[in-house]
């Protein structure tokens, strides 16, 4: 179905049923939704976080970041944002992309790209909360 | 897509050079996708026959769509109820004029052909038990003209639409071969008198197509747009019919022209007879229920002929509505707006835009309207076209049926009952298929086709593709729809109907300086509505001339001049045979079929038709 | 990617004015798209103009008036001239609706009637666009009833509250008006039924005498086929039925989530 002007001879319901149904997509639909709904709740709490932190030190920064608490909150708000944000993007590219070689592509350094943001966070949140 | 077996026969040398023949070989092909053509598919396709179907609008377009009330059957649902009674009341209701074994074959049928539907999956609306709802229609009585029976069975008020749906699905489901926006042009009929198939202009490419078949079913509907004033579509231009009459082959009753009592005025949209169903009533000038005049019993819910004429007597007598006195009102205002939500839905939103009426507060203006054509091509009760040759009135023409409103089988007569037709669709569509599969083996061989089959056809479209003429198209039919308008209405005279003809004729002789103005062939819709002229002339001629050669009153012909029914001298079917030369018409007759299809019922006798 | 130039014979040229009917007193004027196969030139924008004493309300009135005394040459689908039959739908006044049902002083844009075909279709000439592919969506979704069950003697029983889950799907024209007007389908209508096949969809899914849900289901989930609607909402503000195809695919996404958790 990538490129329909090679199956021109093909009937019209042929071209519509194309590969089938792929049997997939309810979930990423319903994950979207979900994550959704966590990035309100926690960006709320990390809105707090960061209200909180406006003016203070570097010292005073880091020891708030190392309560469990906090460094669980932005976390998952790192986890959430970064799965919805591949979600998102990935129905976009899926919209507007139709030659595939390029939207396989951008839909693999999409993945890339949301895993690598999410680490690296991940990765400077734990360095700092567990102070090392 | 479709099998282009080549054709033995050569094509034809003058216009085959210029219009190249795509050929195209089935069993049964079945020409019109309304509710009749998608019954008599279905029905052909499950007995294996190679079907093809082809129409001109995509099939759930076609004008079964519009149907609302409902489709009659004696199921019980709401009451007693017995097939006899149905019977009764469309042997009355056609005043005498329905041949009676067909009418027993239909209304025998019907109950079964009904559960079909619902099986396939029409959305009936239902019972508080979760039956099929039926409501009170015109005509349809208990007992014998005793009760009101609750026969017709609605989806709402969009019952043909819902069916028209369902049956395209069913098709579907059973693969049909759709050849869509196809237009038939002509028939091909053989040496012997057999049809052969047919020649179509495909309208999206402008190719010529020619269908070879062993059975050619009819299901072109009726002719509707011959009128001003019709309820019925812009498609509604009988091209079975016009067919028909070229290929030298009669119809039978064309005088019987139904008006229904309520279309709007103004814009003649179609306000159901299952609005007066639910309790709807008519009022004049002075605010009276006049129906309780005319037809003290059955009231609002008479005859759709007695309803239209005691409007049109109203209206006559300086008792009708508006400005000009021309119209009448149909209220329903004091209905709970609960039933006309869940009841009548479609025609409150038909009311408030094509007469800017909130039918829950005001009634809605409404003037007969021109409707339904009892009379057509004639079949017997299997959907086989019929001629009178040597002196017999049932000859079989061979390979040719028509079921639906092209056809006159006749169970309706001189006059339709209200839901009489979606039942005719489907119990004759379903009859064609039954027929077809005992009449033709899957796969049988073909003849060769005569030389120049497609002759007649191409000569026909060639003609109105380069016509040259002074007049167009459109100016030609609105004069033809005139004079059908005024000169064969409701009440009709020997006086009017005369200066009809003449008129009439007048219109035919001047095809002769037809214009069409776009000489393409992709979508050229200047030609097709040129080729649906001549089809719609053809049997404008044959109407006028046939109500003016009926020579007494009976259902929706009333002569004024002839005021009563004449069984001595009228109980026969005319048949009228035209020469699309001359517009020359010959006219014939049939007997009416006094005599029942089984000794479950006896013939019932006419008498006095009183509702 | 979208494809942001247009193909040279896309480009809408200036057509002819037609004379104003004579003696004519009030006057609207239609711009009407024009494309015609056969001679080879680029679309154009026609003027007309219809007299509104000597023709009725709807904007197919003004189409057949214009057809009618003006130019026989314009085309365009018509049949049942009171919206059931869906024949006359195209884009009238930038919105996609039927010529039928819609006034014409409903549409007017700085007094003008401005039509064109259904967006995003291919053209077959002037106003009628090539619907194959959305017909072909539509029998996609096995629009007829399922059952395994042996059928009963008589009717399938139904309650009037099952029958009431139809309304609102069951009225579907297919006039196209919804999915032409939906801009996902604008982009992947190769793969996304769109909301006039999702509705039909819905009409059977929720059809208590049918014992195929499942399998309707599976038929439809499909990151393509069902998840391509984003609740845009054009569909429902385009139906000229006023039905809600977008509340018909939310339902769908509805039992897809239920079966999965």
């Amino acid at each position: 179905m990538s490129n329909p002007t090679h199956t021109p001879m093909r009937t019209p319901l042929g071209r519509v049923r194309g590969l089938g149904a792929s049997h997939t997509g309810t979930e990423h639909f319903f994950l979207q939704r979900v994550t959704g709904l966590a990035n309100l709740l926690l960006m709320i709490a990390f809105i707090v976080i960061v209200i909180r932190l406006a003016g203070a030190s570097y010292a005073e920064t880091r020891a708030v970041l190392g309560q469990p608490l906090v460094a669980v909150i932005i976390l998952l708000t790192l986890l959430s944002v970064t799965v919805h944000m591949r979600l998102g993007m990935q129905v976009v590219i899926e919209d507007y992309v139709h030659t595939e070689g390029l939207k396989v592509a951008l839909i693999i350094a999409n993945t890339f790209f949301t895993i690598a943001i999410a680490l690296a966070g991940a990765f400077a949140v734990l360095k700092i909360s567990l102070g090392g | 897509m479709a099998d282009t077996a080549t054709n033995e026969a050569a094509a034809p040398s003058k216009l085959g050079a210029a219009y190249p023949i795509e050929d195209h070989t089935y069993d049964v092909l079945v020409v019109g996708a309304g509710g009749a053509g998608l019954r008599a598919v279905v029905g052909c396709s499950e007995a294996g026959l190679r079907t093809a179907c082809i129409t001109k609008v995509f099939p759930t377009r076609s004008h079964t769509v519009a149907a609302q009330g409902g489709v009659a059957a004696s199921l019980g649902n709401m009451g007693d109820d017995r097939w006899e009674w149905h019977m009764y009341d469309t042997v009355k209701g056609s005043d005498w004029l329905g041949d009676q074994d067909a009418i027993e074959y239909l209304v025998r049928n019907a109950p079964a052909a009904v559960y079909e539907l619902e099986h396939w999956g029409v959305p009936f609306s239902r019972t508080e038990d979760g039956k099929i709802y039926q409501r009170p229609f015109g005509g349809m009585t208990t007992h014998f003209g005793k009760g009101t029976a609750q026969r017709t069975c609605a989806a709402a008020d969009r019952t043909g639409h819902a069916m028209l749906h369902t049956l395209y699905g069913a098709a579907l489901k059973h693969k049909a071969e759709f050849f869509v926006e196809y237009f038939a042009i002509d028939l091909i009929m053989d040496e012997e008198g057999k049809c052969r198939g047919v020649v179509a202009l495909k309208l999206d490419d402008g190719t010529i197509h020619r269908f070879r078949a062993h059975l050619t079913v009819l299901a072109t509907g009726g002719y509707g747009r011959a009128y001003f004033s019709a309820t019925s579509a812009h498609t509604c231009t009988g091209d079975g019919g016009g067919m028909v009459l070229r290929a030298g082959l009669p119809l039978q009753d064309m005088e019987f022209v139904q008006f229904h009592p309520t279309g709007i005025y103004g814009s003649g949209c179609l306000i159901t007879e299952g609005a007066r169903g639910e309790g709807g009533y008519l009022t004049n000038s002075e605010g009276e229920r006049f129906m309780e005049r005319y037809a003290p019993s059955a009231k609002d819910l008479a005859s759709r002929d007695v309803v239209s004429r005691s409007i049109t007597m109203e209206i006559r007598e300086g008792r009708g509505v508006g400005k000009n006195k021309d119209h009448a009102f149909l209220h329903l205002d004091h209905l709970d707006p609960a039933i006309l939500h869940e009841r009548l839905p479609g025609i409150s939103e038909s009311a408030r835009i094509f007469a800017g009426v909130d039918v829950t507060r005001e009634p809605i203006p409404i003037l007969p309207t021109v409707h339904y054509n009892m009379g057509g091509i004639p079949t017997n009760y299997f959907g086989e076209v019929l001629d009178k040759r040597k002196g017999d009135p049932d000859t079989v023409v061979p390979g040719l049926m028509a079921i639906g409103e092209a056809a006159c089988v006749s169970v309706h007569g001189a006059n339709r009952l209200g839901s009489n037709s979606l039942i005719d669709l489907v119990v004759f569509g379903r009859a064609a298929g039954l027929r077809a599969a005992e009449l033709v083996k899957p796969g049988e061989k073909h003849s060769p086709l005569p030389e120049n089959s497609a002759e007649l056809a191409l000569s026909r479209l060639d003609a109105a593709r380069y016509a040259k003429g002074s007049t167009p198209t459109a100016e030609l039919r609105l004069k033809m729809q005139k004079v059908m308008q005024n000169n064969c209405a409701v009440f009709r005279t020997g006086e009017v109907l005369e200066e009809g003809k003449t008129l009439i004729h007048e219109v035919f002789d001047h095809a002769s300086d037809i214009g069409v103005s776009d000489r393409g062939l992709i979508w050229n819709s200047d030609l097709m509505e040129t080729l649906e002229f001549e089809n719609l002339i053809g049997q404008a001629v044959v109407t006028m001339e046939s109500a003016a050669n009926r020579k007494e009153s009976r259902g929706a012909h009333a002569r004024e001049d002839y005021p009563d029914r004449d069984d001595a001298n009228w109980m026969k079917h005319t048949l009228a045979y035209f020469d699309s030369k001359t517009g020359a018409v010959r006219l014939d007759d049939r007997p009416v079929h006094t005599y029942t299809l089984t000794n479950d019922i006896q013939y019932i006798e006419p008498r006095k038709r009183v509702y | 990617m979208a494809e942001f130039t247009l193909p040279k014979n896309s480009q809408i040229t200036t057509g002819k004015v037609w004379p104003k009917p004579a003696g004519a007193k009030k006057l609207t004027e239609f711009r009407i798209y024009r494309w015609n196969p056969d001679d080879g030139r680029n679309p154009r924008i026609d003027t007309y103009y219809v007299d509104r004493e000597d023709c009725g309300p709807m904007v197919l009135d003004g189409l057949i008036y214009i057809k009618n005394k003006i130019d026989p040459t314009l085309t365009f689908r018509r049949s049942c001239r009171e919206g059931v039959c869906g024949s006359c739908a195209m884009n009238i006044g930038g919105t996609n609706t039927l010529a039928c049902t819609k006034g014409m002083d409903e549409v007017l844009v700085k007094g003008v009637v401005n039509v064109y075909p259904l967006p995003h279709m291919p053209v077959v000439k002037d106003l009628v666009p090539d619907l194959t592919r959305f017909y072909a969506q539509h029998a996609s979704i096995e629009p007829w009833l399922q059952t395994d069950t042996a059928a009963p003697e008589k009717e399938w029983r139904q309650s009037k509250e099952d029958r009431e889950q139809l309304d609102g799907l069951y009225e579907c024209i297919l006039c196209a008006c919804c999915s032409t007007s939906c801009p996902s389908y604008w982009w992947n209508g190769d793969r996304y039924l769109g909301p006039a096949a999702l509705l039909q969809a819905t009409r059977w899914l929720k059809d208590s005498r049918d014992e195929r849900t499942g399998a309707r289901l599976d038929n439809l989930e499909d990151p393509f086929r069902l998840y391509r609607c984003h609740t845009i909402m054009n569909c429902a503000q385009a139906c000229p039925k006023s039905l809600n195809p977008a509340k018909a695919i939310a339902e769908v996404k509805k039992m897809m989530v239920e079966r999965h958790i």
